[in-house]
C-alpha cells in the first residue's frame, strides 16, 4: 500500500513550487478565458502552446496545460449559461438548463453552480487518475470493437430521452448528424464519401467547424434580429437569498457522485470525450428525479450533472492516454504531444520511469480543479460575465469574430471558414424550425464510432454478425441501449393504458 | 510572379552552379527566415517530430525556420502546397514516405515523385508484425504456416487505412509465401494497440517505435521487423529477410523542397541537417520521443524516394487495394 501512496508524496512537493503554481493559475486563466469564447478550445490553446514550453521545466508546462484543460471545460459554461452557446462542445448540455436559469435572472446563481460541479467533477477525476490508473486501465483492454459499437449505440439511444415533444424533428436532426459524421475518406475502403472532389473534406469535416456553425452563429443572427439592447444586468448575477449553495448543498451531492462516476467511466475509454459524459450523466440525472419534466426549463441539478460530468472526464481521460498512449479525447491527444516533446514517451514504463512528473501532472490536474473553486468563481462572474452585459446588438458581432478567427486558426484555410458560416445560416434555419441541435451532434459524433467499430469487427470475425454478442460485456452494453431506447416507449404505453383504463371508468 | 528581388537570387544561385564560387555567393543563402510546410495539425506525430528538430537546424544554419501547419486531406493539402511553391530555397516541407505517394491510385493528386528535390531522410520507422505474449505464435513462420493451411481466416489489423505501408506489406508477404490473412485497417496506432494488448486482434502490423516499449515489458512479442538489418532499439527480433520472407517496409518522415530548387541550396540545408543530426542533445531528445533517426543524404534520399514510388507501382499493379 506505501509502495502506490510512497511516489504519489514524493511528486507533491515538486509541484507546489512557485513555478509550478504561476504555471497553473496561468493555465487556469488561459483555459477559462479560451473556453469561454465560442470557437476556440483547449485543444487549440494547449496545440499553439506546445512549441512555447521548449524551454519550460516539464512540469511548468504540463501544469499549464493540466489548467488549460481544467480551466476551458468550466469556461464553456459561461457562454452556455449566458447567451446559450455553449463555449466548448460538451458545454451544450449546459446550455438546456443554464440558459433557462440565466433568463430568470438567476445567471450569478447558475455559474456558481456550474463553477462548483466542474471542480468537484475535476477532483475526483484526478483522484481516480492517481490511485487506480494502472487498475483502471484494465477496463480499457476489455473494450474491443463489438464493445466499442455498443458503447456508441448507447450513447446514441439517449437521443431517445432528448426527442421531447417533437420526436420526428429528432430522429431527422440525429440522421442530419449521421450524414455530416461520414463525409470523408473510408478508411476500410479508400473511397471518397461526400467530398465532392474538395481536399478540405477528405479528412472528414472537422467537429469543431460543424459545432462552432451550429451552435454560435444561429444566437448570433438571432441576437441581431431580436435587437434587444439590454444586456445582463448585475442584479441578474447577484443570488437570491433562496439560491444559496452552501443551503442547498446536500440537494446536489448525489448529483455530483453520479456524474462523476458517470465521467470517470466515460473518460477511460478511449475515442468518446466529454460530450458524451455530459449527455449521459444529464440523462442519467433526469431519469432518476422525481420531476423529469423540470429539466430544460432551468433545473439547477442539469447544470450540476453536465458540468460535473464533463469535468469527471479530463484527468479520466488521461489514464489510457498515458498508460497506453491512446488519447481519450482531442485534448488528451495533444496533452499526450505535449509530454512527448519534453520526452515522455508514454505507455507503462512512464511510471517507473518518471514517477516524479506523471504523479506531479496528476496532482496538477486535482490542484487546478480546486482552482477553479477561487478563480473560476471570482473571476468568471466579475470579470468575464461583465463582457455579456454588453447589449447584444454589439455582442453579436464580436461572436461572428471570434468563430471566423477560430475556424481560421484550425487549419489556416478559409474554406472551413466558409463552411462554417454555412452550417450557421443551416443551424439557424433548423433553430427556426424548431429541430432541436443535440441530435446532431450525437449523430455525428458516434455515428463515425459505430460505424468504424461495427465494420472492424465484423472484418475481424468473417461477417459473423452474433459476433457483436460474443461477451459478456457486450451483451450487457446492448441490453442497456434496449432498455434505455425502449424507456421513453412503456412510458407511452403506460400512459395510453391507463388513459383507456380511465376511459371506461368514466362512463 | 517573380519578383526582382527573387529573379536576383535565382540568378546568383544558377550562376554558382556553374562554377567554383559556390562559397562566397552560399554565405548569402539564406537571408531570411525558411517557411517549414508540416501538413498535419499542430501536436501530431509530425508536428513533434519538426518542433523537435527546429531548433537544431536553426543552430547550425544560423537562420529562423517558420513552422506552417497546413493539414488536410491526409497530408495531400501540405504536400500539394510544397510542391507547388517557389523553388527559392525558401519553402521546406516535411513529406511522409509512403504515405503521401499511395494517395495517387486512388485519387487524383497535385504532386507526383517528380515534385519534389529530396533534402534528407530524418527518420525511418520499419514496419513489425506483433502479437501477444501469451499467443500461439512464436515466430513469423508459424503464422505464414496458419495462413497457408487456413488461407484468409486470421485477421491482421494494420495502422494505417487501405493503402498504407503496413496493408502493402501484408500484401507483399501474400504474395512471397502464398499464404492468404484477412487485413483489418484501424486507421490509428492506438486502437490497433490497445486491441492486441486486450486480445481483440490475434496479430498487428504497425511501427516498431510503437512497439518497443511493450515488448521490453513482456506485453507483446515481434515476431519480425521489416527492416534490412535487425533495428538498434530491438537487436533481439529478427528480420522478416532472416525469416525467408522477402519484405523491406516502414515509413519515414524527411525534408524536400520544391522541384527545381537550386542544388547547392539543397545542400546547404542537408549539411545543416546532418550536423543537427549528430548533436547529442538531439539524438537524447530523439530517442527518448522514440523516433529512430536514419539520415540520408539528398543523393540516397532521391534514391529512396523513387524506389519506394515504384514499389507502390508494381504493388498496386499486383493487387489494387481500390476497386
Amino acid at each position: 500500500m506505501l509502495d502506490l501512496f510512497l511516489p504519489i508524496l514524493h511528486a507533491l512537493p515538486v509541484v507546489l513550487e512557485w513555478p509550478n503554481i504561476l504555471g497553473m493559475v496561468v493555465g487556469v486563466l488561459t483555459g477559462m478565458i479560451v473556453g469561454s469564447l465560442p470557437g476556440l478550445t483547449a485543444t487549440l490553446a494547449i496545440a499553439v502552446l506546445i512549441p512555447l514550453t521548449f524551454s519550460l521545466q516539464p512540469l511548468v508546462a504540463l501544469g499549464l496545460m493540466a489548467g488549460i484543460y481544467n480551466g476551458a471545460m468550466y469556461g464553456g459554461a459561461i457562454p452556455a449559461i449566458l447567451l446559450n452557446i455553449p463555449g466548448t462542445p460538451p458545454s451544450i448540455v449546459t446550455t438546456f438548463d443554464g440558459y433557462p436559469m440565466a433568463q430568470e435572472g438567476r445567471a450569478g446563481y447558475a455559474l456558481k453552480i456550474a463553477c462548483w460541479s466542474s471542480a468537484i467533477g475535476g477532483a475526483f477525476s484526478a483522484v481516480s487518475l492517481m490511485l487506480f490508473a494502472p487498475p483502471l486501465v484494465k477496463v480499457t483492454l476489455l473494450f474491443g470493437p463489438a464493445e466499442y459499437f455498443w458503447v456508441a449505440i448507447f450513447g446514441m439511444s439517449t437521443i431517445a430521452i432528448l426527442l421531447g415533444k417533437d420526436p420526428v424533428k429528432g430522429i431527422i436532426a440525429g440522421c442530419i448528424g449521421l450524414i455530416l459524421g461520414s463525409v470523408g475518406s473510408d478508411v476500410m475502403t479508400g473511397h471518397q464519401r461526400l467530398t465532392w472532389d474538395q481536399k478540405y473534406l477528405i479528412d472528414g469535416i472537422n467537429l469543431l467547424i460543424i459545432l462552432t456553425g451550429l451552435y454560435a452563429i444561429p444566437p448570433a443572427i438571432r441576437m441581431i434580429e431580436k435587437g434587444v439592447v439590454r444586456g445582463y444586468q448585475l442584479s441578474d448575477f447577484k443570488s437570491r437569498p433562496e439560491d444559496s449553495l452552501s443551503r442547498n448543498f446536500w440537494s446536489f451531492v448525489p448529483t455530483w457522485l453520479r456524474s462523476s462516476a458517470i465521467g470517470i467511466w466515460v473518460g477511460i475509454l478511449p475515442a468518446t470525450g466529454g460530450s458524451m459524459a455530459a449527455f449521459i450523466a444529464y440523462n442519467e440525472t433526469k431519469r432518476v428525479s422525481k420531476e423529469p419534466e423540470s429539466f430544460g426549463k432551468g433545473n439547477p441539478l442539469g447544470i450540476a450533472a453536465a458540468e460535473c460530468g464533463n469535468n469527471a472526464d479530463n484527468a479520466a481521460a488521461m489514464i489510457p492516454a498515458l498508460v497506453l498512449g491512446v488519447p481519450g479525447s482531442g485534448v488528451s491527444a495533444v496533452i499526450l504531444a505535449g509530454l512527448l516533446v519534453h520526452g515522455l514517451q508514454p505507455g507503462p514504463q512512464l511510471f517507473r520511469d518518471t514517477p516524479d512528473i506523471v504523479f506531479g501532472f496528476m496532482w496538477q490536474m486535482l490542484l487546478t480543479s480546486l482552482l477553479l473553486f477561487t478563480l473560476g468563481g471570482n473571476v468568471a462572474t466579475r470579470v468575464f460575465a461583465q463582457v455579456m452585459r454588453l447589449p447584444q446588438p454589439v455582442l453579436a458581432p464580436m461572436i461572428l469574430c471570434l468563430t471566423f478567427v477560430g475556424i481560421y486558426a484550425l487549419s489556416s484555410s478559409m474554406f472551413n471558414v466558409w463552411l462554417m458560416f454555412g452550417l450557421g445560416i443551416f443551424g439557424y434555419l433548423l433553430n427556426r424550425l424548431h429541430f432541436p441541435l443535440a441530435p446532431i451532434v450525437l449523430g455525428l459524433i458516434l455515428g463515425d464510432m459505430a460505424e468504424h467499430n461495427l465494420r472492424l469487427t465484423l472484418l475481424i470475425n468473417q461477417g459473423d454478425w452474433w459476433s457483436l454478442l460474443h461477451n459478456p460485456l457486450s451483451m450487457l452494453l446492448a441490453g442497456l441501449s434496449l432498455l434505455i431506447m425502449s424507456l421513453p416507449l412503456i412510458g407511452m404505453l403506460r400512459r395510453k393504458l391507463a388513459g383507456t383504463a380511465e376511459t371506461p371508468a368514466a362512463h | 510572379m517573380k519578383t526582382p528581388y527573387a529573379l536576383g537570387r535565382s540568378l546568383v544561385a544558377g550562376l554558382m552552379a556553374a562554377g567554383m564560387l559556390a562559397a562566397p555567393a552560399l554565405a548569402e543563402y539564406p537571408e531570411q527566415p525558411i517557411d517549414v510546410i508540416v501538413a498535419f495539425n499542430p501536436g501530431g506525430g509530425t508536428d513533434v517530430a519538426a518542433r523537435t528538430i527546429e531548433p537544431f537546424i536553426e543552430k547550425y544554419l544560423g537562420a529562423d525556420l517558420v513552422i506552417l501547419n497546413k493539414p488536410g486531406a491526409g497530408g495531400e493539402v501540405g504536400f500539394s502546397l510544397l510542391a507547388a511553391s517557389e523553388p527559392d530555397g525558401y519553402t521546406l516541407g516535411f513529406i511522409n514516405l509512403p504515405a503521401m505517394f499511395a494517395y495517387s491510385y486512388t485519387r487524383e493528386t497535385a504532386y507526383s515523385p517528380e515534385s519534389f528535390a529530396p533534402v534528407a531522410n530524418l527518420v525511418y520507422d520499419p514496419g513489425i508484425f506483433a502479437v501477444r505474449s501469451d499467443s500461439q505464435f512464436e515466430t513469423l513462420g508459424d503464422l505464414i504456416e496458419f495462413g497457408k493451411a487456413n488461407p484468409g481466416a486470421l485477421p491482421i489489423g494494420t495502422s494505417g487505412s487501405v493503402g498504407s505501408s503496413e496493408h502493402l506489406a501484408i500484401q507483399q508477404v501474400q504474395a512471397e509465401t502464398e499464404s492468404k490473412f484477412n487485413h483489418v485497417p484501424f486507421g490509428a496506432t492506438a486502437p490497433l494497440r490497445t486491441a492486441l494488448l486486450g486480445g481483440h486482434i490475434p496479430v498487428a502490423a504497425f511501427n516498431l517505435s510503437e512497439a518497443t516499449d511493450y515488448a521490453d515489458e513482456g506485453d507483446i512479442r515481434i515476431l519480425g521487423v521489416m527492416s534490412a538489418e535487425r533495428a538498434a532499439s530491438a537487436p533481439d527480433v529478427p528480420t522478416f529477410r532472416e525469416q525467408g520472407v522477402e519484405v523491406i517496409s516502414g515509413s519515414s518522415r524527411g525534408l524536400a523542397f520544391p522541384a527545381g530548387t537550386p542544388d547547392e541550396i539543397v545542400a546547404v540545408i542537408a549539411g545543416a541537417v546532418a550536423k543537427a543530426m549528430e548533436d547529442p542533445e538531439y539524438i537524447a531528445k530523439a530517442e527518448s520521443a522514440g523516433a529512430p533517426l536514419a539520415y540520408l543524404d539528398p543523393a540516397a534520399y532521391g534514391e529512396f524516394l523513387t524506389n519506394t514510388s515504384t514499389a507502390l507501382d508494381k504493388a498496386w499493379e499486383i493487387d489494387p487495394w481500390v476497386k
